[in-house]
């Protein structure tokens, strides 16, 4: 009868600093006893580009297409994030128009985001019917999304104290038939993902992450959230509009009124906070005031002004995967920033990760992964050592066992 | 879930129509037949107004500032001192239209047009003076 | 349960004023208004000494847990200056302060203690601050790179601006033909 042996595995997958779209190879290092993990441990790092290097030669106004493409799907966030250091250095004031505009994009991203994670989810239990119904529905906010400015991802309407485009009142109508697209819409998309009792059966009691063990880790947004900790930096902090909204923290006890912290409760957060988004955009086409929409129309003027400028300073934002910080340091002397840095929210929830899958199967690794919505799908390959043979898994295996354990429940 | 799956088989698809229904035999023939008007083909969706395509430039009004160059974030203008106008790169060219925002005289708009791709990256087509 | 007090920054920072008096090199509070109500959003920036670090971190946790943001780091001429972003009062609407702790480290020897065992959040930070500034950190619970692959020169640090930078990897990013 032999002890139980702890074999290590090894799995790896980058994360950068900096979060491409999705797709993406990360290191994870797992301990398996049979089918359970005992141990894990994270490998960073493979996708690292070095954009915080390369803003050291460019002026504030080509930083802000750089930082668009960080990441794809968040692709929003990070110029605003930047340009909100930027302004709490040099004391611009922003008209009151561009805050609400802004809050409009910012919460439109966000109802992309997470009907795209709300696909992905799926399809990695195996329900990819589910997947091309929400990406049906998404696809008419891209196009709305391209109608108000000018493409679908990399959206480039950020400009630093103010934004780049108007709503006009011709582009209302279509405004308003999208949201109500949305909201009929809505009601299926919440029946099919909380009421299946298959997806009931996989994520319920699984990958859970308690209350103490994300308020110690730090980590930030839906995954926090979906444990029972109240941090959103649009209600906690006032920036662009949000102080003028109705708006609270977005907590799964809203709906069944209990927290459980594991998978189940995360897609009801995100499910919430979808309509939260559609809410709030009413809210804010209503209250929109007239007025101007950049405080610094003529460019020239203020890249003159930021060249001045001597000083530190910190913007934040939630994007739809939590909390992105950048700080800005300006000297006074180049138009370069001294020193940029970046936090994308990813970041902080990669150690979660290690409590949440202690104890879990093989299988599980992916929903539980994926419901974390890293900026990148986790798994490129798995290397798992086993009774001392190496031998590896890449994603399609992962994704081949998830989905024959969902077979297996349904028999 | 699935009275909804059921429905989607009687209703017309969503996704929008490949340009010819069966792929051509021979892609170069067949696109030159189209130049020529023998083969029709489904057009692309329309774009919304607003759509960053194309850059266009206007070679009279050009004053020579290069504010332009100091706001590409990938330094696809370049400033050809003997004539004091410029010449644009596509193929480096990320249709962001901040030159667009800070030119004084406004000689560069963008157009609507998106089929662009080439192989040789300094083609004819993919440059703009 | 405690109820947890909303603290203002005038009082956050008269607690650390009282316990550390020279410890305490500059303080700045900076407050921004944002929106229609102009509800205001308050920053404090306090530079303290590299010795009385450790107690500094005990004392605010002993306050009230913070959230850590991120370690951000900037290399000046002659030292190393580390900056730690925390924020307060998250859970109660529109009253989160956020705090930054600035720390110079001397060049030659650039060294700091963990604040892994008051918040294990930080070790990311930490170790992602290790491998592109040369600092050392003092009884680091995971020592490994964590972003730069394996086979990255040693004693390159990316992110500093003298004679360690990686000038010397950067290579010809502009060979285009024109």
């Amino acid at each position: 009868m032999s002890k139980a042996t702890t074999t290590k595995t090894t799995y790896q997958i980058p994360i950068g600093p900096i979060h491409p779209a999705l797709k993406e190879p990360v290191f994870f290092e797992f301990e398996l006893d049979g089918e359970k993990i005992i141990d894990v441990n994270v490998k960073l790092g493979h996708v690292h580009r070095g954009i915080e290097w390369a803003s050291r030669n460019r002026n504030p106004i080509q930083i802000l297409y750089l930082a668009e493409r960080i990441c794809g799907i968040c692709s929003y966030c990070h110029p605003i994030a930047f340009s909100l250091a930027v302004e709490s250095v040099a004391d611009i004031q922003v008209p009151e128009r561009a805050e609400y505009l802004r809050v409009i994009h910012g919460e439109l991203e966000r109802i992309c985001s997470h009907i795209l994670w709300a696909g992905v989810a799926a399809h990695e239990i195996g329900f990819d019917t589910v997947l091309y119904l929400t990406w049906q529905i998404r696809e008419r906010t891209l196009d709305l999304t391209e109608y108000l400015t000018g493409n679908r991802v990399t959206k480039g309407i950020t400009m630093i104290g103010g934004v780049r485009r108007d709503i006009t009142q011709d582009m209302l109508p279509k405004i308003h038939e999208t949201l109500k697209y949305l909201k009929d819409n809505f009601e299926k998309l919440r029946h099919i993902l909380l009421d299946d009792k298959t997806v009931k059966m996989r994520t319920k009691g699984c990958g859970i992450l308690t209350k103490e063990d994300a308020l110690k880790l730090c980590a930030v947004g839906p995954l926090t959230r979906s444990s029972g900790v109240k941090k959103d930096v649009r209600v906690d902090s006032s920036y662009f509009a949000y102080g003028d909204l109705d708006i609270n923290y977005t907590t799964p006890d809203i709906l069944t009124g209990e927290v459980n912290g594991d998978v189940y409760d995360r897609i009801i957060v995100r499910l919430l906070e979808i309509k939260q988004s559609i809410d709030l955009i009413e809210q804010c086409l209503d209250k929109m005031p007239a007025g101007p929409i950049v405080a610094e129309p003529k460019i020239p003027k203020l890249l003159a002004q930021l060249k001045k400028v001597n000083g530190e300073g910190v913007g934040r934002h939630e994007a739809p995967r939590g909390e992105v910080i950048h700080y800005v340091k300006l000297d006074g002397v180049n138009d370069a920033p001294y020193t940029w840095k970046v936090r994308a929210p990813t970041y902080n929830n990669i150690l979660p990760w290690i409590p949440m899958l202690k104890g879990e199967q093989i299988a599980d690794i992916p929903i539980v992964a994926a419901s974390t919505d890293p900026c990148m799908s986790c798994t490129n390959r798995v290397a798992i050592v086993k009774d001392g043979n190496k031998f590896e898994m890449n994603k399609e295996e992962l994704h081949r066992l998830s989905v024959e354990k969902t077979r297996g429940l349904m028999l | 879930m699935l009275p909804r799956a059921f429905a989607q088989m009687f209703k017309k698809p969503w996704t929008n129509k490949f340009p010819a229904k069966y792929t051509p035999s021979n892609t170069t023939r067949f696109l030159e037949k189209v130049q020529a008007g023998k083969v029709k083909i489904n057009p692309p969706v329309e774009t919304p107004p607003g759509f960053r395509g194309k850059i266009q430039y206007d070679k009279e009004k050009c004053i020579g500032c290069q504010l332009c160059l100091k706001v590409c974030p990938s330094e696809a203008i370049e400033f050809k001192p003997e004539d004091k106008k410029i010449k644009i790169y596509l193929a480096r060219c990320t249709f962001c239209s901040q030159c667009n925002d800070i030119c004084p005289v406004n000689c560069l708009s963008m157009s609507n047009e998106f089929l662009l791709a080439d192989s040789n990256l300094y083609s004819k087509d993919l440059i703009v003076e | 349960m405690t109820e947890e007090k909303i603290l203002t920054a005038e009082e956050i920072v008269k607690y650390f004023i009282d316990e550390f008096n020279t410890k305490i090199k500059d303080v700045k509070i900076k407050k921004r208004s944002a929106g229609l109500k102009k509800n205001e959003t308050t920053n404090i920036w306090i530079k303290i000494d590299k010795g009385a670090f450790k107690d500094i971190i005990k004392h605010l946790c002993a306050l009230q847990f913070p959230h850590l943001s991120v370690i951000s780091g900037n290399d000046l001429v002659n030292s190393i200056e580390l900056i730690y972003h925390f924020t307060f009062n998250y859970g109660h609407r529109m009253s989160e302060i956020m705090l930054n702790l600035s720390v110079e480290l001397p060049k030659p020897n650039p060294e700091i203690e963990t604040i892994c065992d008051y918040i294990p959040g930080a070790l990311i930070s930490e170790r992602e601050k290790q491998e592109f500034l040369g600092i050392k950190i003092i009884d680091i619970p995971d020592n490994k790179r964590l972003f730069l692959p394996e086979d990255f020169p040693e004693g390159v640090y990316p992110w500093r601006r003298d004679e360690t930078g990686p000038e010397k990897l950067y290579r010809n990013l502009h060979e285009v033909k024109k």
